[in-house]
């Protein structure tokens, strides 16, 4: 058992850590980190940054060398999250394109795929969304009705898909499509990449009920790919898409470092606030919740740590992802709820009016979401109880 | 990074896990609770055999030579078989306290005589009525010549009817003071009755019984410091005793609903206790990962290390008794018989939660520990 750093890794961190310190938006360090409200000037910012990553050599530290990464080891690409979780650094626009797609391509692409857009990911000239979920495929992802039809060299595309994040900024899309209708649903779904700006794609947001606008519906009607768009085989399209979700090899590792920041967080919060003269975290009952909360907090910490030695050793991520992602998810939706708690009558309060900070207020909002998307609660207690546990399944499925 | 075990680790566990599957597991404890004492003594001297009782004794002393972290795979089979008597009192509270504060005479007599399996120790600190304070303490040791003469009387303590010698607090002129007491026909011990029948508790009554001085055990007068670091190895150690419970516990349900069948399928298929069980592994994981670093934190003396021992400690016993709760209810109506073990993980899981101070007590210490 051994929680150290090697000296490699240390120096790994040293220099992403001073690298950071001078290359992030102005007074961003200092706690200035507003995003730009107008949705051009937010795209911009975010591409901006994604660009300035890239200089640094930062943009995509997991891929191969001679594709413009790093060969990052996975103790690394942990390190790399820790960091920017403690500046708090901007979100990645190209997300999908960089942890997603492009290895997906590396992997199983065309040599004219990986030529076309690998690069132009890496750079940020062209951001990707993710076209899965459907009004009626949620967790029952197999069960898609975008419709991809062969006419003459032309794929004509038609559904609908939401909960597409950056797809309004999106420039391409890794889209499932049903392409033929089998015996198991989970056959007969193909893989494309859909160019995003042509007239039969069609974008509305999404208004969350913390007011923001995260995601979006996406419209097809019409929609034109071709057979150079395919990924991996017609008809084969799930076998993709479960090896896209294999390179998420650090799983929720991200979510942990920032509970932990959150959690910190909010012990400073009851330090700050005083109920008759007292700081509340000298209230009995404040402080047993608050140890509660510490030790889960711990719990959910070491239990990816733990998960995180297994998957070093066994070269790939197991199931025990849907674990960590389980607990933190609840976890911290506890958490900003308890922290809203604290906060008495005036908890309700928001944005300017906000007692302490709205980012009490915002991320409570927030929190709800992540008990849903990447998998439910309820999906991924199935999942345990079946791959860990090796109960039987749900008739049905 | 490496969070795991290690290969000679778990290459242990398997040795403890065969010799206690090849004992007939709970039916040990079972035994017990019928007032069988003497298969238990026997199993005692076989995990002794295989090194079990003297893996943090110094080689000088006959033992291994290992650390704590030696110590969880064994702590967490023993929990698998709720194992009675006083084992994790005597390895994790004794022993290190000998290890750290004995006389070279102290610890040649008891270290020696601890791994060779032929003395098991408990420890004797609640009085009738009284709670974990140190002003509660009224069972007192008298100077008399190079003597101390000891009256008072103790409750709660494991396995009192089998050890073979005593850790006592008691008040001496100035304070308090931890002594070992030995076994001998001078001290009352008598049953208590509880409703974890297979821990064998007692109460024991000292009524003018001489020991030498040297008996005592760490600095006179600073007997409650003392008392804390043991406890700090004690709690540690229990949380592996727990996991090991509640593993066994969460395969009892899996292998049930797997097998129970009721509208002609396996029970487990229904998501309401398909849902419960995969909350209940996670309880078990969360343990594990905290039991582990808290025992990791220990030996190497981490800064943490009150604070995560603390934590784990209070986490753990409210997942047992969970988790055991759970285990009931998803058997259904043989979960609630004598027939089944369902109620002996529940009883133990009860016992541990109140164990030297309550969950409620130890949130406590853990909010002192991180300087809240």
């Amino acid at each position: 058992m051994d929680f150290s750093f090697t000296k490699k890794e240390e120096q790994f961190r040293q220099e992403l850590r001073t690298w950071l310190e001078e290359n992030l938006p102005e007074g961003w360090l200092a706690g200035n980190r507003e995003l730009p409200e107008d949705e051009e000037e937010y795209s911009a910012f975010l591409r901006n940054w994604q660009k300035t990553l890239h200089e640094g050599g930062w943009a995509a530290i997991a891929w191969p060398k001679k594709y413009g990464g790093r060969d990052a080891t996975l103790m690394e690409e942990i390190i790399y999250q820790q960091e920017m979780v403690r500046v708090k650094a901007p979100p990645l626009v190209n997300y999908v394109g960089i942890h997603m797609v492009a290895p997906t391509l590396m992997q199983i692409g065309t040599e004219e795929q990986k030529e076309e857009y690998i690069n132009k990911i890496l750079i940020g000239e062209e951001v990707w969304c993710q076209g899965y979920s459907e009004p009626n495929a949620g967790s029952d992802l197999a069960a898609i009705q975008t419709s991809a039809v062969k006419e003459g060299d032309k794929w004509i595309i038609n559904g609908q898909k939401v909960w597409t994040s950056f797809g309004h900024l999106a420039d391409r899309c890794f889209l499932l499509t049903r392409t033929s209708h089998k015996e198991k649903k989970h056959q007969g779904i193909t893989v494309f990449l859909l160019d995003m700006k042509q007239p039969g794609v069609e974008t509305l947001p999404i208004v969350q009920m913390d007011g923001k606008k995260e995601f979006n519906e996406v419209y097809l009607n019409d929609a034109v790919a071709y057979d150079a768009d395919i990924v991996g085989e017609v008809d084969e399209g799930w076998k993709v898409t479960m090896a896209l979700l294999m390179h998420e090899r650090t799983g929720i590792g991200a979510q942990v470092f920032t509970l932990e920041q959150q959690f910190e967080d909010l012990v400073k919060l009851t330090k700050e606030l005083h109920v008759n003269d007292q700081p509340l975290i000298k209230d009995p009952f404040v402080r047993q919740k608050m140890v509660d909360f510490y030790t889960r907090f711990r719990g959910s910490l070491l239990n990816y740590y733990r998960h995180l030695t297994k998957t070093l050793k066994d070269g790939h991520p197991g199931a025990e992802g849907s674990m960590d992602k389980l607990m933190v998810s609840e976890l911290t939706k506890e958490l900003f709820d308890y922290a809203v708690s604290v906060q008495g009558h005036q908890g309700v309060l928001w944005k300017k009016d906000a007692l302490v900070d709205s980012y009490w207020q915002d991320n409570f909002l927030q929190s709800f979401g992540m008990t849903i998307g990447g998998g439910t609660s309820e999906i991924l207690r199935n999942t345990i109880a079946e791959r860990i546990l090796g109960l039987p399944k749900d008739l049905g499925r | 990074m490496d969070f795991a075990l290690s290969e000679e680790q778990e290459m242990f566990r398997g040795y403890v896990r065969k010799y206690l599957d090849g004992a007939g597991q709970t039916k040990i404890a079972r035994e017990f609770a019928k007032g069988n004492t003497d298969g238990f003594q026997a199993i005692w001297t076989g995990l002794a055999d295989l090194g079990c009782t003297g893996i943090t004794i110094p080689e000088a002393n006959g033992g291994l030579g290992l650390g704590a972290l030696d110590l969880v795979p064994v702590l967490e089979e023993m929990g698998q078989v709720l194992l009675p008597g006083s084992y994790l009192e005597t390895v994790a509270f004794a022993v290190p306290l000998l290890e750290k504060y004995g006389t070279e005479a102290q610890k040649e007599k008891y270290l020696t005589e601890i791994a060779a399996g032929s003395r098991s120790m408990t420890l004797a600190w609640l009085e009738p009525q009284k709670g974990y304070n140190p002003e509660e303490i009224s069972c007192s040791a008298r100077v008399e010549g190079d003597s101390l003469v000891v009256d008072g009387v103790k409750v709660l303590v494991p396995g009192g009817e089998q050890a073979d010698s005593y850790v006592v607090l008691v008040r001496t002129d100035e304070g308090l003071s931890l002594v070992i007491m030995d076994r001998t026909n001078d001290i009352e011990v008598n049953a208590q009755r509880c409703i974890d029948e297979t821990l064998g508790l007692s109460e024991l009554t000292f009524r003018q019984v001489h020991i030498l001085q040297s008996q005592i055990l760490g600095p006179v007068n600073q007997g409650w410091s003392v008392l804390q670091e043991g406890l700090l190895s004690l709690n540690a150690a229990l949380t592996s005793v727990i996991v090991g419970g509640m593993e066994k516990v969460i395969d009892m349900s899996v292998e049930y609903v797997k097998i129970r069948e009721q509208f002609g399928q396996p029970i487990g298929r229904f998501q309401a206790l398909k849902h419960r069980i995969a909350d209940m592994k996670m309880e078990l994981e969360t343990t594990r990962s905290l039991s582990h670093y808290a025992n990791w934190a220990l030996e190497s003396g981490e800064a943490d290390c009150e604070a995560a021992i603390y934590s784990a400690r209070t986490f753990a016993t409210e997942a047992y008794i969970n988790v055991a709760s759970h285990n009931i209810q998803n058997h259904g109506g043989i979960g609630f018989t004598e027939e089944i073990d369902c109620h002996l993980f529940l009883k133990r899981a009860r016992f541990y939660e109140s164990y030297l101070g309550s969950s409620q007590h130890y949130k406590e210490q853990a909010a002192l520990a991180l300087a809240w």
